[in-house]
């Protein structure tokens, strides 16, 4: 009873204090009041605004100020736990900031306002999507880069260098293609793992083959070398 | 084909690899305090036990030391006895704990037992903290005469890094007025 009563005589003679310190319209301090009756504290609206500017947005109520205060919440990071948003972490601190966030969605301040606030005081750690400036343009483009340098890789190791050293593949059947493998799986008595060297009918894909055998078993012009041995 | 294939490899990991040295050496709760440098946040917060509200503004015109602490904090029980004697070592700085996440009943207890020599603030909502950047307990801000923000210092508190936020806060002040 009584801590209420100081907390209302607290909260009148702060809020003339700043009226008269700052002569700003009383309306404004009187919403912020009113807005934050969960909260012991109202926010500090001077200091809020000295830091993020005057707020930008409506003032929210009821379900879409919730809504919104969760969203925005969802972008922060609560700064004592492990990769938890301050939506879904239930510390103290989480709670404490997701007032905040409420309390400052109420007066007016947008999204933007609310994260330019909280990283004023804890850095740019405290944003969980890393905003799209200087180095953090990394976090966003090299996944996109890795893929297409990891495609372009892929096309011009597959398409082989042009006129190169090694056994060219012509057309034709397989079995006559190659001076090599032609007399192994042939004429040689059946060996499994040269059976399993066979090549596809279709040329191109033959010589792909051949390409990805040479490229990740290292066999030169991609023959295995016991059956070169051999023949 | 295989060497090739080995130097793209390397391209592609070797950096990967520098990386994950580079930060393995960097504590990843060390925070950066974006406030030091710029204006400290003001507040009016009551003393535990009662009393008039402590405003950071009243005390313009002297250098500061905020402490947060808790009393369910170890390192801050640790660092009171260096806060406590650092207040009467240094009485032309204003010492100010601001309690952080604590019952109001334990707090005085507390300063009770353990003996305080200046006020301890509740932060009740833990607005305070907020606008501080304050992750844990305890950490403690510099603020020079004119309301800057010159230092912070997180953990607990020895004898020599007191004097060294002492000299800060103090000397803030010569630089404030030097710039005038």
């Amino acid at each position: 009873m009584g801590s209420r009563w100081q907390a209302t005589l607290r909260r009148g003679l702060r809020l003339a204090a700043v009226v008269l310190a700052l002569g700003l319209p009383l309306r404004a301090d009187t919403q912020a009041a009113t807005s934050s009756e969960p909260s012991e504290q109202p926010i500090d609206l001077v200091h809020v605004a000295s830091v993020v500017g005057p707020a930008q947005g409506p003032r929210l109520t009821a379900g879409a100020l919730e809504a919104e205060a969760q969203r925005v919440g969802a972008l922060l990071r609560c700064p004592v736990c492990q990769g938890l948003s301050v939506a879904d972490s239930p510390s103290t601190m989480a709670t404490n900031m997701r007032q905040q966030v409420r309390d400052m969605v109420a007066a007016g301040f947008v999204e933007e306002q609310v994260l330019a606030y909280f990283e004023a005081s804890y850095g740019e750690f405290v944003r969980l999507q890393p905003p799209l400036r200087g180095v953090n343009w990394l976090v966003w483009l090299a996944p996109l880069l890795g893929l297409l340098a990891g495609g372009a890789i892929v096309f011009f190791v597959l398409r082989g260098p042009r006129g190169g050293a090694q056994t060219p593949v012509g057309p034709g059947p397989v079995g006559s293609q190659g001076s090599v493998t032609a007399p192994v799986s042939h004429t040689a008595a059946p060996d499994t793992a040269v059976e399993a060297d066979a090549l596809p009918d279709d040329a191109e894909l033959a010589r792909l083959v051949l390409r990805i055998r040479e490229i990740a078993y290292g066999w030169p012009g991609g023959v295995r070398p016991r059956a070169k041995e051999q023949a | 084909m295989n060497r090739r294939v080995l130097v793209a490899g390397l391209a592609v990991t070797l950096p990967l690899v520098a990386l994950l040295v580079v930060s393995l050496g960097r504590d990843p709760h060390r925070m950066d305090a974006p406030l030091v440098g710029r204006p400290a946040p003001p507040f009016a917060l009551r003393p535990a036990g009662g009393g008039q509200p402590v405003t950071l503004e009243s005390l313009r015109g002297r250098p500061v030391l905020v402490n947060f602490w808790a009393t369910w904090c170890v390192p801050c029980f640790q660092e009171h006895p260096v806060l406590t004697a650092g207040s009467r070592r240094y009485p032309d700085v204003a010492f100010l704990g601001v309690v952080y996440e604590d019952e109001e009943p334990r707090v005085q207890r507390y300063l009770r037992e353990q003996g305080g020599a200046y006020p301890s603030l509740m932060d009740d909502g833990g607005k305070t903290a907020i606008a501080y950047g304050v992750y844990g307990v305890p950490e403690t801000y510099a603020i020079a005469p004119d309301g800057t923000i010159v230092d912070k210092h997180t953990g607990p508190l020895t004898d020599g890094r007191l004097r060294a936020l002492v000299d800060k806060a103090r000397i803030g002040a010569m630089v404030g007025q030097g710039s005038q």
